[in-house]
């Protein structure tokens, strides 16, 4: 508590230790002219090596962080800007590439497609002609039997109509008949 | 009984000090202490090494100069203003520094609730924006400070008295009461309930309720220091703040 | 009402401070009225703004002590007539 009051005494303890009696001295609101001439002298003092020295030096400073620092960001964005720039190059190395296989896979389609089809052609020629050969040579053998039919019914026909008429009749009739019914 | 234990000092009494020797007394420690802190503070910073993330001392005075740029000259005077910031710097932190001892123990006094330094400061602003109004706009400065642009011409004598006291005179009359008497209120404050406690601890009574009482007062005097330290920086700020607005509008009328 | 009674028998000097005593009461008390009201309309809208546009709240913090600081001014003088008058 006597700290207290020793430490409050600070602010109170005026009177005594200023040694100034009451109503002494001009009013509170007039400019002391020693106050005035040691707080100008010290102001312009400071504000002068502000001005002309301790600023400067402490801006000079500043400046030459804040210039490394956007010298830092600006290598930054160059080196991203140039990765940039390698992935591209990339992608576009990709591209071409990647046209190139479509155009050998192409082209290789395009090959086969057309020994494919040459060979579907030749295939065909050849199955037209068995089936052709074969086509003709049924019809050969129906030609034969159809022959072979034909001289027998004539013989058969020549034969019924010798038994019933008696007499032989011509060969050539025959056969005009024979051939008008199996012509039907 | 109680009313004659507690008796209000001289108002003499609390602001004017010995002579520590011939013509320097508290104030002017004050002030030579202000200024020899701002160097030296300022010095030490500017010796460390600049390249590495500021700290300690010289990040303190980094962050006072981008609070100068950022916080005052940028918002009032924009960037053509920079050029000043030496000057606003060196008057904040003087009269930061002045303001300060009005809490500090053992100083206990503001420099600046004594006249001389408010008013100095004010009149050393008054010649800086009049002296920069009549660099950048030459005569015209004078016109354009009495009629603004577009003043009828019926109403030019009277616009002119008005704006010629507001401008010319009241502006470092203001300026100077602003800062002395806040500060000289913050102090009358500040000893009244100083005084208040005193008297209620050391009060020679029977009444065993009324030392106890001395809490109260007591109380409110560490809560008007807490205030104190919010008023000395913003009294700074705001003389600071006017200086740049009043220096801008000089410099460049249209704002 | 006592108060005056004992001014009343006051004589001379006494009386002529005790005079410049309540005027100067009255005089700071009336100087405090009108910034007092300034001050807290201006506060009250300046909050207002920056709730409104947070973004612009350095903006309208930097206005605000511009204005308080003019407002503040007469109350202020109003004090510095207290202590010439009063003290």
């Amino acid at each position: 508590m006597l700290t207290i009051v020793n430490h409050l005494q600070g602010l109170t303890h005026l009177a005594t230790e200023a040694g100034v009696e009451a109503g002494e001295g001009p009013g509170p609101i007039v400019p002391e002219l020693k106050e005035l001439a040691w707080g100008a002298g010290s102001f312009i003092v400071f504000a002068i090596a502000m001005r002309f020295w301790l600023f400067p030096r402490l801006k000079a400073g500043m400046e030459a962080r804040y210039a490394g620092i956007r010298a830092d960001h600006e290598a930054a964005d160059a080196e991203r800007a140039s990765a940039r720039a390698e992935v591209a190059d990339y992608e576009a190395q990709l591209v071409a590439v990647k046209a190139e296989a479509a155009a050998k896979v192409d082209a290789a389609r395009q090959t086969l497609e057309a020994e494919r089809q040459e060979q579907l052609t030749a295939l065909n020629a050849r199955l037209a002609d068995e089936r052709a050969a074969a086509a003709a040579e049924t019809e050969a053998a129906k030609a034969a039997v159809r022959d072979q039919i034909h001289a027998a019914v004539a013989d058969v026909a020549g034969r019924a109509g010798e038994l019933a008429t008696g007499r032989v009749p011509d060969a050539a009739v025959v056969a005009r008949v024979v051939d008008e019914v199996m012509a039907r | 009984m109680l009313a004659e234990a507690f008796k209000f000092p001289e108002i003499n009494a609390i602001l004017r000090w010995q002579d520590i020797f011939t013509s320097f007394n508290k104030i002017a420690l004050i002030a030579v202490a202000a200024a020899v802190i701002g160097i030296v503070v300022f010095l030490l910073a500017g010796n460390k090494d600049a390249k590495v993330a500021p700290k300690g001392v010289r990040n303190l005075a980094e962050t006072t100069v981008e609070f100068i740029e950022d916080g005052i000259v940028m918002q009032t005077m924009g960037k053509s203003g920079l050029g000043w910031t030496p000057f606003l710097l060196s008057l904040f932190i003087f009269i930061y520094l002045c303001n300060v001892p009005g809490i500090i123990p053992i100083l206990q006094m503001p420099a600046t609730a004594r006249m001389a330094i408010p008013m100095f400061l004010a009149l050393l602003v008054w010649v800086v924006y009049n002296g920069v109004g009549f660099k950048h706009q030459g005569i015209t400065y004078l016109t354009h400070t009495i009629w603004p642009p577009g003043v009828p011409v019926a109403l030019k004598p009277l616009v002119g008295v008005i704006e010629f006291i507001s401008n010319i005179i009241v502006r470092p009359f203001s300026l100077t009461v602003r800062l002395f008497a806040n500060m000289l209120a913050g102090h009358i404050l500040l000893v009244t309930f100083a005084l208040l406690t005193q008297s209620l601890i050391t009060a020679e009574t029977q009444q065993l309720l009324l030392k106890p009482m001395a809490i109260l007062p007591f109380f409110m005097l560490v809560f008007l220091t807490a205030f104190e330290v919010l008023v000395a920086f913003l009294q700074a700020y705001i003389f600071t703040i006017l200086t740049a607005v009043y220096i801008g509008g000089a410099a460049h009328p249209e704002h | 009402m006592e108060a005056f009674s004992m001014l009343a028998q006051l004589t001379g000097d006494e009386e002529k401070a005790a005079q410049a005593a309540s005027s100067a009461g009255f005089a700071y008390g009336l100087a405090a009225i009108g910034p007092g009201i300034g001050i807290g309309y201006l506060v009250g809208k300046s909050v207002e703004a920056m709730a409104r546009q947070p973004e612009a709240a350095g903006m309208v913090r930097t206005t605000m002590f511009l204005g308080i600081a003019f407002t503040e001014a007469l109350a202020l003088i109003g004090f510095v007539v207290f202590i010439l008058i009063g003290l």
